[in-house]
């Protein structure tokens, strides 16, 4: 029997397919509403009146604080944690980094449900009672609960990756272990870092869900922005949207570009 | 105006797309579909919480049915779902009435089959808000049937999206059009006269009216529910609450312990109210252009009011507790708030459940008896009506539409959803079922000897016979003082002198809408001060600045120490061991 034979470019069909309708004509659409007023006129005052309007501009920034804040509390949690791991020599730290990613398994909104009933339980004690208004210090709280597990993989497998050889090499000529820290694991583990801090910063960006529920709709994040937008107005969402694309844009052209990065983005689990 | 948008959140959250809860029933290879886009909870879903399960089983106080020794259902005779019901139900559908409860939608199915002689599919899905289902609408999703309220009615018809109600679905001669036949004679004016509204055009220049395009299906007002409990704790006397009408939205009093809407709508008519209160106080309840006004002022969206508004809003925004859509209810029970603004319905639904002992998550919660008012200054009126978007399948669309106008699928609704039916029904039935559920007879029910209070009549006059009824146009039912006060039967059925002080409210047009829209996100947004805003980009650019360092370190050579005495600095060359 003759299998049918396909040349490369016929199964590249399928992709081009996927990437035209899901991903180019989507940007496009959203470029066209962005630079269009309601009567689909060509138009620059979306990008003016987004640009001239503090409220605008002081949400990116209030986002991008947000964002940091969360990514750094990320980054500190989890970087000893997957250093421990990685480095020890225990049978069953694969249980101990899975306690860790377990949550994510868990449907996401069920998730912010619990840690908002938590939360409800702990400030009916009066010493907490200032919780409830700690709208912020929630939706921190929230985002990094759910987004650590992508900030461990990526380091953990990193860490991993780095040559024994080099700790002993290190220690044969000297070096304590902080000048060993600095000068090979953390130089080393730098992409995994770097693309820890990419799949954390950007989701804290915009998951308006967890503002939501734990920051009892008070706190508002770009992704909010957005979405109240499409409501009424889909040329200033656009516009909006279009924004935050760029912000992205930027954040990934600082964060990429790391050797052995593409080892590290699809981890191991 | 619904109870359950946390679900819509969380799948907009996942994915801008509608929630498409589809429940479709009945069908068959030649059935003709019906595709209806509703509220989220806003039918009556069949088996166990529906009208006839719980009244033809014996519940435990959870609501649950209590089971006999072999593990069966106990059943037990309702003064409601009574023989006559039986006898209807049997009537209609062709078959007797299953004690489980069946579901409205396939219920319709069958009596279309039986009454059209054809089969019919429903394809039944839902929406969170009228601004989703506009959108649906506006990106050309098809469907015969809509459920949007009053302001939206009006913004689909005037953009000629709509199609007219038949002229023969009005003809009352016809003893299959029931929703004329049973329709409350007070909602027939309002949707005769836009609820007092403007008149607008529709894109033909033609004066529309709700009547014509629009049959009714719930209603009712927004208020305030609160814990007397709570606030007696807090040395604030419930009677203050009327004094001090929409303010306590700004009493420092409230602080953290009161919610609004977390949607322009609600809010800014709510701010309208702390805003204006004053001048609504003082307008004259008997004038005739007392409704005009206080419409117009609750509808006022020029530049100059929204200007004066804002500084409330931010004000309303540092009072209270959450922006909520759904979590209000059950925050109430729970008791970590005083206040909830809410929607009639949602105020009967949290009025049951404090009562119930229960909150919405089924802890136990101490027992506590909530109450709802309405300000004296005015407050907010409104309709959700079935549409048919152009190019429905109108005759199947007036089929529904009709079907669920029947007094007893009425109740059904609305005991499920706790939103009150613009039905009234031919024979009054629907007073049988406000009496059913509110009505007091305290003679039946204490010892001689015992003290009771005394039960007052409810006036429900303008329901059944119109606003304008004659003097011996009178109806009303027995009840508690404090229902008919301040309780779930005072939330259900407003007494007329909450109508004669509510608005309904209007829709934006384009430049208003982008006013209101900017205005609530300036509200919804964090105002950082501009030197905030300068710290801010220059940490975020030393950061990014960091980041360049380490990712070009190694041309940098960051992670190398500077050579030791004597030692140089060599470039490094690649190896080779060939």
């Amino acid at each position: 029997m003759k299998l049918p034979r396909f040349s490369r470019k016929t199964l590249c069909i399928p992709y081009a397919v996927f990437l035209l309708f899901f991903v180019i004509v989507p940007m496009c659409v959203i470029l066209f509403y962005a630079f269009t007023d309601r009567q689909m006129h060509l138009s620059f005052s979306n990008f003016l009146r987004f640009f001239s309007d503090p409220t605008k501009l002081s949400t990116i920034v209030y986002s991008i604080v947000i964002a940091l804040i969360t990514t750094v509390i990320c980054l500190l949690i989890a970087y000893p944690v997957a250093l421990i791991l990685a480095r020890s020599k225990l049978k069953k730290k694969f249980v101990i980094l899975m306690l860790f990613v377990l949550p994510m398994w868990i449907n996401f909104v069920l998730r912010v449900n619990a840690i908002r009933e938590f939360f409800n339980l702990l400030s009916q004690a009066d010493a907490m009672s200032g919780l409830s208004g700690a709208n912020i210090f929630k939706t921190i709280v929230g985002m990094v609960y759910d987004f650590l597990p992508f900030m461990v993989l990526p380091l953990y497998t990193t860490m991993l990756k780095i040559d024994e050889s080099l700790y002993e090499a290190s220690k044969d000529l000297g070096a304590g272990p902080v000048t060993t820290f600095f000068r090979i694991t953390l130089p080393l583990s730098m992409p995994g870092i770097m693309s820890g801090v990419t799949m954390v910063f950007l989701p804290s960006m915009t998951n308006y869900v967890v503002s939501d529920m734990l920051g009892n709709a008070k706190v508002t994040i770009i992704g909010k922005f957005i979405y109240e937008y499409f409501g009424s107005d889909w040329h200033m969402g656009s516009m909006v949207a279009l924004v935050l694309l760029i912000v992205v844009f930027v954040s990934t052209l600082l964060t990429g570009g790391f050797k052995s990065e593409e080892n590290v983005r699809g981890t191991d689990l | 105006m619904k109870k359950k948008r946390i679900f819509s959140i969380a799948l907009a959250g996942a994915m801008l797309l509608p929630s498409l809860g589809l429940l479709s029933g009945c069908g068959g290879e030649d059935a003709i579909t019906l595709r209806v886009y509703n509220w989220e909870e806003y039918i009556d879903e069949g088996g166990k919480g529906t009208f006839i399960f719980d009244e033809l089983h014996e519940l435990d106080e959870n609501g649950d049915p209590i089971r006999d020794e072999h593990g069966n259902h106990i059943h037990i005779k309702s003064d409601i779902v009574d023989d006559e019901y039986k006898a209807w139900y049997e009537e209609t559908m062709g078959h007797a009435l299953s004690e489980e409860g069946p579901r409205v939608l396939d219920d319709f199915c069958e009596w279309y089959e039986r009454t059209h002689g054809q089969k019919i599919r429903v394809e039944y899905s839902t929406f969170g808000t009228n601004e989703d289902m506009y959108n649906e609408i506006v990106l050309g999703n098809e469907y015969d049937l809509l459920c949007p309220s009053d302001y939206m009615i009006m913004k689909l018809a005037s953009e000629g999206r709509l199609e007219r109600y038949d002229e023969s679905f009005f003809d009352e001669t016809n003893p299959e059009n029931y929703y004329v036949r049973n329709v409350s004679p007070f909602i027939a004016e309002k949707f005769a006269t836009n609820g007092g509204l403007n008149v607008r055009q529709d894109p033909d220049g033609e004066d529309i009216y709700w009547r014509d395009y629009a049959a009714g299906y719930m209603w009712g007002t927004t208020g305030f529910v609160y814990n007397p409990a709570a606030l007696e704790a807090a040395g604030i006397p419930e009677e203050e609450l009327e004094e001090l009408g929409w303010d306590v939205f700004t009493d420092g009093r409230f602080k953290d312990k009161i919610t609004a809407k977390d949607n322009v709508r609600d809010t800014y008519f709510a701010a309208l109210g702390v805003t204006y209160q004053e001048e609504l106080m003082q307008l004259d309840k008997s004038a005739d252009d007392y409704i005009p006004k206080l419409t117009a002022i609750f509808n006022a969206t020029d530049e100059e009011t929204i200007g004066t508004v804002e500084p409330t809003l931010m004000d309303i925004k540092r009072n209270i507790y959450s922006f909520e859509t759904d979590t209000g209810k059950s925050d109430m029970v729970n008791g970590k708030i005083w206040l909830n603004y809410a929607w009639s319905g949602d105020a009967v639904y949290a009025l049951d459940l404090a009562e119930s002992g229960k909150s919405e998550d089924g802890e136990d919660e101490a027992t506590a008896y909530l109450n709802y008012f309405v300000p004296e200054a005015g407050s907010n009126l409104f309709f959700d009506g079935w549409v048919m978007p152009k190019g429905a399948n109108k005759e199947a669309a007036q089929a529904f539409v009709n079907f669920m106008s029947m007094p007893q699928n009425a109740m059904r609704n609305s005991y499920y959803i706790g939103y009150t039916s613009v039905i009234a029904g031919e024979e009054f039935e629907m007073l049988d079922y406000a009496d059913y559920l509110y009505g007091y007879y305290p003679e039946d029910e204490f010892e001689e000897g015992e003290e009771y209070d005394e039960p007052v009549d409810y006036d429900l006059s303008y329901f059944f016979f119109g606003e304008d009824h004659g003097p011996d146009e009178y109806i009303s039912i027995p009840a508690e003082p404090k229902q008919a006060e301040k309780r779930q039967l005072f939330a259900q059925f407003p007494t007329p002198e909450v109508i004669a002080r509510s608005a309904v409210m209007d829709y934006y047009d384009e430049e208003a809408s982008i006013r209101i829209n900017e205005l609530w996100s300036r509200v919804k947004a964090e105002s950082l001060e501009p030197w905030t805003i300068v710290v801010i980009v220059v940490t975020v650019l030393a950061i990014v600045g960091g980041v360049l360092l380490l990712k070009f370190g190694d041309r940098l050579d960051l992670f190398r120490l500077p050579p030791k005495k004597g030692y140089e600095k060599v470039k490094e060359e690649p190896v080779s061991y060939d």
